[in-house]
């Protein structure tokens, strides 16, 4: 047996039955999974919404949207057609999947801009960038390290004489002043960090203020599965923009939406997460073309840090990696807010 | 086995209270600890994400009861099932074990060398193999209960005294009957020791297999509390582990009580 | 103690090996037969590879974990034996310990890691806590059954020639509990490395567990499954030198 019948036998004995077949009945829904990257939360709530409205039904799609997890690797089980699609961790785990010769695509970028930022106390020793030199800092060395190594090489700083450490699932060492710089996401850590020391008393040192940029949280899909139903990987991309688009214009409804998925979420950190979502997927080039606008050029220097850093052996083929046929395929008008 | 003298000896009324008298000082003891920590956070103003105050956790509890309640409906589910195969197959392997000596020698290291991983670093691999199924969690429960209960079933197995199967056997015994009467009744107070381990690790085992992306469970509500760095929602899923992993602890002696009580009587 | 499984003769060691091989080779065929990519499955010769090119690395990760496991271990042995002692020194503590450690082991551990990380960091000290909290009731336990099993004549007899708490608890309970709290020092020692992992996947600095969840960040999963085996055999090393001593020190009886 080859390997591909092996690892497939269910997707593509489905995708024969299904080929070519009118997309909108009903009866004939194609069973397909999305993978997120993480546990529901407001971050994700735009694939509940189309999901919740019965677009990917429309779509012919019978979706399943299964949570993420840690250790759990979207690419990977996009690659072995565990999951059909994937919302992965973002342009870095694209390029280390294709590197390593996963068979996926990414086709959509929801986060068009860094979506953490690094965080020190507005009355405390970090001001400028020029400061970390001789701050402790904490990062995630996951993605986030390589941000900020850029935003140092970027300012003339030496990382090698700095000290910084991994960071902890909690910003209390931050909140104690055991570390000058901590690093968060927008919708997540900060949130944690303006309850407990209050957002006047922070100072935000944006990557892309400094130079660098990391666009993260992409569409994926498995390259088997677009190439026999490019029809329904479109009707995917259509029906989440639109999910996302719907979730945007009545925000009380997304987090009823996401309050029933995740019961013991706090509605007003939900709802703040929602407000950052917003505005990092409606930024930079998404502003005018759109939802889930790939961005080459900001995909080329995410890609051109790791490279420097040797966290990837070589360059990617970028072009086979992102491909923006789907997303282009939906006018712009179609893709932002009225 | 004092206790079970006791109980051979007690009426049955008594033996149902016997059951639930603990229960009853279970939940009181458990009341008696939840207000003096209640007390000591108020006293020592401990900041509340260090330790909140046990009502501000109960308060949680009540105020989305019904997703702590499917949670532990969830998990207690995957456990049951996981544990139920568990005990099952460890029971019957350490019965194989016990008579194929080959299969033993060749197996048993296998089996030991398995329970050296841990199943986390899998989490791809089980989505691979069993889906987002309750399936998925139920085998990595398996997975961690078999193996104590194999390792007591065998040495169960093995404490039976040799002359009172010779015994049996010079009176026309068939092997089957042995199994039933002398080898399994001997057994099952060692089978009922690892029953116990089981249940502990195969709790642990449910709530690591919700991390591999799973929408309901005491896993799933740890992990959002985890990374929401909320300490009350982090305490509500201990709280409804400890609940839980008390219920089928005290299930599991409940059973020894009458099963070995019965097996006892029947040699 | 020459029944148990745990402690093979010269034959059933040669089965073992031959089962281990066997089933090695079955994972090879089945993973070369299929071409499955590594993501999948990777053949064990190519886990072996990485063994020897990571070799320094998965040393010092190593390292870096059994330190932690060890020391969790001993303070997790020193908690649950001291509280089984402390039962059989003062009885009615009984009525409290008993319980309470019961109510605590029925919550899985790693229901207590999030916890644990945030009270004691990244650090060492938050993987050291978590192992002693895995190990120290299968510890209790068996010390606890262990102390209990003296015979109270013999007790009383001791009593009546007037000995001690201290000459009774050293020459008659220690020695008689002796065989079951080291089996449950060997029964601790796998969990104690499992729990070390588990916690440095969620946060650490070093360890095996980390070097587990970097390599699925980079999706290396040779790397992954390579970790695996170095942490398969540091514990069934550590199990072993456990066994070891137990079998030197229950010899004389």
């Amino acid at each position: 047996m080859k390997r591909r019948s092996f690892l497939s036998t269910l997707g593509l004995a489905a995708s024969v039955a299904m080929f070519g077949a009118p997309a909108v009945q009903a009866a004939d829904l194609e069973t397909v999974s999305l993978r997120l990257k993480w546990l529901p939360q407001a971050q994700f709530v735009g694939f509940y919404m189309a999901k919740a409205k019965g677009y990917y039904e429309e779509e012919g799609l019978d979706l399943t949207i299964n949570p993420g997890g840690p250790n759990l690797l979207t690419e990977n089980l996009v690659a072995t057609n565990a999951d059909t699609f994937g919302l992965s961790g973002g342009t870095d785990s694209v390029f280390a999947a294709i590197e390593k010769g996963l068979p996926i695509t990414c086709i959509g970028i929801a986060h068009q801009e860094t979506p953490f930022v690094f965080v020190s106390k507005a009355d405390g020793p970090v001001q400028e960038i020029g400061d970390f030199q001789d701050a402790s800092i904490t990062t995630w060395f996951t993605g986030a390290n390589y941000v900020l190594f850029g935003m140092l090489a970027a300012n003339g700083l030496d990382r090698s004489t700095m000290n910084i450490q991994p960071q902890q699932v909690s910003v209390t060492p931050f909140v104690d002043g055991q570390v000058d710089v901590v690093t968060a996401t927008r919708y997540n850590e900060f949130y944690t960090l303006m309850q407990r020391v209050g957002e006047d008393n922070l100072k935000r040192f944006v990557p892309e203020d400094y130079g660098v940029s990391f666009p993260r949280d992409t569409l994926i899909v498995g390259n088997d599965f677009a190439a026999a139903h490019p029809d329904l990987v479109q009707g995917f991309v259509r029906a989440s923009v639109k999910g996302w688009l719907d979730a945007f214009a009545d925000k009380e409804a997304a987090i009823d939406l996401i309050l029933k998925e995740a019961p013991t979420l706090e509605r007003p950190h939900q709802e703040f997460m929602l407000d950052e979502i917003e505005k990092i997927m409606l930024a930079g080039a998404a502003g005018e073309e759109g939802l889930f606008t790939i961005d080459m050029d900001a995909v080329s220097s995410a890609h051109q840090i790791l490279v420097d850093y040797e966290v990837l052996g070589g360059p990617i083929d970028l072009d086979s990696a992102f491909d923006s046929q789907f997303v282009d395929a939906i006018p712009s008008a179609e893709r932002l807010p009225e | 086995m004092t206790v079970q003298a006791n109980m051979a000896g007690a009426s049955p009324v008594a033996r149902r209270f016997g059951a639930v008298l603990p229960l009853l000082k279970g939940v009181a003891a458990l009341a008696a600890v939840l207000l003096a920590v209640e007390l000591i956070v108020i006293l020592f103003g401990i900041r509340p994400y260090v330790l909140p105050r046990p009502s501000a956790v109960i308060e949680a509890i009540l105020r989305t009861p019904a997703a702590y309640r499917d949670a532990i409906i969830r998990t207690g589910l995957e456990t049951l099932m996981g544990f139920g195969a568990g005990a099952l197959f460890g029971i019957w392997i350490g019965i194989a074990f016990s008579r194929l000596r080959f299969l033993r020698e060749t197996v048993f290291p296998i089996f030991i060398v398995s329970q050296t991983i841990p199943v986390i670093a899998f989490g791809a691999l089980v989505v691979m193999w069993f889906g987002n199924t309750i399936l998925a969690k139920a085998v990595i429960v398996f997975y961690l209960t078999f193996f104590p209960v194999t390792v007591n079933a065998l040495l169960g197995m093995r404490a039976v005294d040799e002359k009172q199967v010779q015994l049996l056997r010079s009176f026309g015994a068939s092997e089957r009957e042995i199994m039933r009467k002398l080898r399994f009744p001997t057994a099952l107070p060692h089978i009922f020791v690892a029953l116990r381990i089981a249940s502990a690790l195969g709790l642990a085992g449910a709530v690591v297999g919700e991390w591999f992306g799973d929408t309901t469970g005491l896993g799933v509500l740890l992990l959002q509390g985890m990374y929401a760095e909320n300490m009350v929602a982090i305490w509500a899923s201990i709280l409804c582990s400890a609940v839980l992993g008390v219920a089928f602890f005290s299930a599991i002696g409940l059973a020894e009580k009458r099963i070995v009580f019965w097996g006892g009587e029947s040699t | 103690m020459s029944d148990d499984p745990m402690a093979p003769s010269q034959q059933a060691l040669a089965r073992g090996i031959f089962g281990g091989l066997a089933l090695f080779a079955i994972w090879e065929l089945v993973a070369r037969l299929f071409e499955l990519p590594s993501y999948i499955l990777p053949a064990v010769s190519e886990i072996l590879a990485r063994l020897w090119t990571a070799r320094v690395a998965l040393g010092e990760a190593a390292a870096y974990t059994l330190g932690e496991s060890v020391a969790g271990y001993l303070l997790g042995g020193a908690v649950g034996i001291g509280l089984a002692l402390a039962i059989t020194l003062v009885p009615p503590l009984r009525k409290i310990i008993v319980p309470a450690a019961t109510a605590v082991n029925s919550v899985p551990v790693v229901a207590f890691s999030p916890l644990i990380l945030l009270w004691f960091g990244m650090g060492v000290s938050s993987k050291i806590v978590m192992v002693a909290v895995a190990v120290s009731f299968t510890m209790f336990v068996s010390a606890l059954a262990g102390f209990d099993r003296v015979d109270e004549r013999s007790v009383n007899l001791m009593r009546s020639f007037g000995a001690s708490r201290a000459a009774i608890l050293w020459k008659l309970r220690l020695p008689t509990a002796l065989p079951l709290i080291l089996s449950g020092m060997r029964l601790s020692t796998v969990r104690s490395l499992i729990v070390a992992i588990v916690t440095e996947m969620l946060g650490a600095y070093g360890g095996l567990g980390w070097v587990i969840y970097q390599a699925v960040i980079v999706i290396d999963f040779v790397q992954v499954w390579a970790a695996i085996f170095v942490a398969s055999i540091a514990s069934l090393g550590f199990f072993g030198i456990v066994a070891l001593l137990e079998r030197k020190l229950v010899f004389w009886r």
